[in-house]
């Protein structure tokens, strides 16, 4: 009976590999590395979602070379160390022209050296102006930097709101010191000296003596980087509880689920950045339409830049008519004017594809798009 | 004019959250009192405690009082498992066992908590709503209820261990385990009531606390540091000493932070543990422990 059993396990085993290499043989295999388990597997399956729809896209219109185009698909955990043993896996697969990897920045800082040596384009989303600038050529990014979102929130301030006394308030880790720095020499361009500049820890518990510097500093707009969406929250509260009123514009957490749930109406008619509105373009509200249809639920930053990646690599290929990595990165860097739900990509020789972000504003706990800033250089 | 308000305002905040860090250092030192370790999973007594409120606040759509003693019940409740489950086996194996194994148990709750209620933040609401104008000085109702609260606890704290048989019992119980039991105290019911009335005191801590921090799986933790630091500062095991040593650690990174720098809040606390510790090392109200000849 045993032996049985195992014969037949051996017979599926085999069918099921010999089924596998036939279709194999027939497809344009992506690999894709998302956070599928782990602290961020929320933002790994709308990954995953926004990948598959592009898929399906795609497929549709003919595919890739005119093959129909298969998702490899490989978790990190949510960490770094699962993020370079999967580009590892990927990159032993030989089949594998390109590969869409991750969205956090430390992940692709620590991943990139194996990335290097591999010599597959990979699309990333990690957003520190670095990462494109590290001797790396088949690293791509399908969102903006963070260089921009400084620039953003500067040019709308000053530029829209007319608005020249500025507090910057940022977290100190990497992100928030660096955004600040950003946002400070974004601010000089326009003649504007912060008349406040001022740092506190993730996981603040009080804010009570950033808001009085502020109340004391007679700022008329806030400039924000903040990681946590919980600081966002415990600061917006305590920011209306002390009387301050002023025009708040901030970086991406500012207008998260999250914070907006916690921080309720002490968020209204805040602005914020967001590298992915539903409403900002055509590509984006028929992408957003699509994602409603297929996945029931509402689409974010996580699942639209994987479907622009998906959508990049595609193009890419099929301009270069090829699956060689150097023929897919000169067809990489030629794209120009190519309209994606989160801006037109005008790829440079770093591999920076966009140079904007939308505008959004908190109107009664709804987001709204205001307008998008795109940068040529 | 402006600068008092803007140092009341200060004080305000400083006294309330130090009283939050009160709270949860009672419960550290209690459970030191009894069974002579450091109860690594206090802080996320805490937390739980503050999910519970969500559970049956938010979630079951209670009445706030009801879901009150029905959270603090259920922390009661989570003391005895947390006793028998964390504590019970290893008392005979020295206090290294046992500390790690509140570590484990702390762990384990984060995790747990997380695969129940997901890694989003939730939101509690204040008791009373708003708070009380004072110039430009603003009184959030939390923050005036957590310092009523401390100090009914504070009084009751006193009246219960000076005044009651229980009470007395129990400091028998942390005092001296072997006379104790030769005096027909039962001394691992005695144990068992302490993480029961710890477990409780935590939980009620981050009941209050929610509505300020909002109800995260790390919010225990942030308090926990503190409260740690004010207990010792305060003298290691002493009930009076982790009150003030948490108010005390309240107030002065609050001062600090508003007058010499944000960034550095976290380390004033630290700070004021290692002035304490270089020129008062048994803490405020710690007894020098002089070793016999």
């Amino acid at each position: 009976m045993r032996s049985c059993l195992w014969d037949a396990l051996a017979v599926g085993v085999a069918a099921s590999f010999f089924a596998f290499t036939a279709i194999a043989a027939d497809t344009v295999k992506i690999g894709l590395i998302a956070e599928i388990t782990g602290p961020n597997a929320e933002a790994g399956n709308y990954t995953l979602n926004g990948a598959k729809l592009a898929v399906d896209d795609i497929n549709k219109k003919g595919g890739i070379l005119g093959k129909q185009v298969e998702l490899v698909i490989e978790d990190n955990q949510s960490t770094n160390p699962g993020t370079v043993l999967a580009f590892t896996k990927l990159g032993g697969n030989k089949d594998i022209p390109a590969i869409i990897g991750p969205i956090r920045s430390t992940q692709t800082q620590a991943a990139s050296p194996s990335i290097a040596k591999l010599g597959i384009p990979t699309m990333i989303g990690g957003s520190d102006p670095s990462l494109t600038k590290v001797n790396n050529r088949w690293l791509f990014r399908c969102r903006p930097s963070d260089l921009y979102s400084s620039r953003v929130i500067a040019n709308f301030g000053v530029n829209k709101l007319k608005l020249k006394k500025w507090v910057i308030v940022h977290s100190t880790d990497a992100f928030g010191a660096g955004g600040a720095k950003a946002l400070e020499e974004a601010l000089k361009e326009y003649g504007v000296e912060p008349v406040l500049v001022q740092g506190y820890t993730n996981n603040s518990q009080d804010f009570t003596p950033v808001v009085l510097a502020i109340k004391k500093s007679g700022a008329d707009v806030i400039g924000s980087y903040m990681t946590n969406s919980q600081d966002v929250g415990i600061f917006a509260k305590q920011l209306r509880q002390l009387g301050v009123t002023t025009t708040w514009i901030g970086s991406a957490s500012i207008v998260t689920d999250t914070a907006m749930k916690l921080a309720g109406d002490s968020l209204h008619n805040t602005y914020g950045i967001a590298d992915f509105n539903p409403d900002a373009n055509p590509a984006a509200k028929a992408y957003a339409a699509a994602y409603r249809a297929r996945h029931k639920l509402e689409p974010d930053v996580y699942s639209s830049w994987a479907f622009d990646a998906m959508n990049v690599i595609a193009t890419a290929l099929n301009t270069a008519k090829s699956t060689q990595a150097e023929d897919i990165r000169k067809a990489i860097v030629g794209i120009k004017g190519w309209k994606g739900v989160e801006g037109t990509y005008n790829f440079d020789d770093n591999g920076d594809g966009l140079r904007g972000y939308n505008i959004v504003k908190n109107e009664a706990g709804k987001v709204t798009f205001v307008e998008h800033i795109d940068f040529n250089k | 004019m402006e600068a008092l308000a803007n140092n009341f305002q200060v004080l305000f905040q400083g006294l309330a959250l130090g009283s939050i860090y009160a709270l949860v250092a009672l419960g550290f030192v209690l459970i030191i009192r009894a069974t002579n370790v450091v109860n690594f999973a206090q802080g996320d007594f805490a937390m739980l405690g503050a999910y519970m409120m969500v559970a049956f606040l938010v979630g079951a759509g209670l009445p706030y009082w009801l879901s009150f003693l029905l959270a603090l019940a259920a922390m009661g409740v989570f003391g005895l498992v947390f006793n028998y489950g964390v504590y019970y086996p290893l008392r005979h194996r020295g206090f290294l066992p046992v500390i790690i194994s509140t570590l484990g148990a702390s762990i384990f709750l984060q995790n747990s908590v997380l695969a129940i209620f997901g890694a989003q933040p939730k939101r509690l609401d204040n008791v009373i709503q708003g708070g009380i104008q004072i110039g430009s000085v603003f009184l959030d109702s939390q923050y005036l209820v957590i310092l009523a609260v401390t100090m009914v606890m504070v009084a009751f704290q006193y009246f219960f261990f000076e005044h009651t048989l229980l009470g007395k019992k129990l400091q028998a119980t942390s005092q001296d385990k072997d006379m104790a039991r030769l005096l027909g105290i039962p001394v691992a019911l005695m144990i068992a009531i302490t993480f029961i009335y710890s477990s409780m005191l935590g939980g009620l801590a981050g009941v209050l606390v929610g509505p300020v921090l909002f109800v995260s799986i790390g919010m225990g933790s942030i308090i926990a540091l503190k409260a740690f630091a004010a207990t010792i500062i305060g003298g290691f095991g002493d009930v009076k000493g982790a009150i003030v040593g948490g108010i005390f650690i309240g107030v002065v990174e609050s001062f600090a932070a508003y007058y010499i720098s944000v960034p550095y809040k976290d380390a004033y606390a630290f700070l004021m543990l290692f002035l304490v510790l270089i020129f008062r090392p048994q803490g405020f109200f710690g007894e020098r422990v002089a070793e016999k000849a």
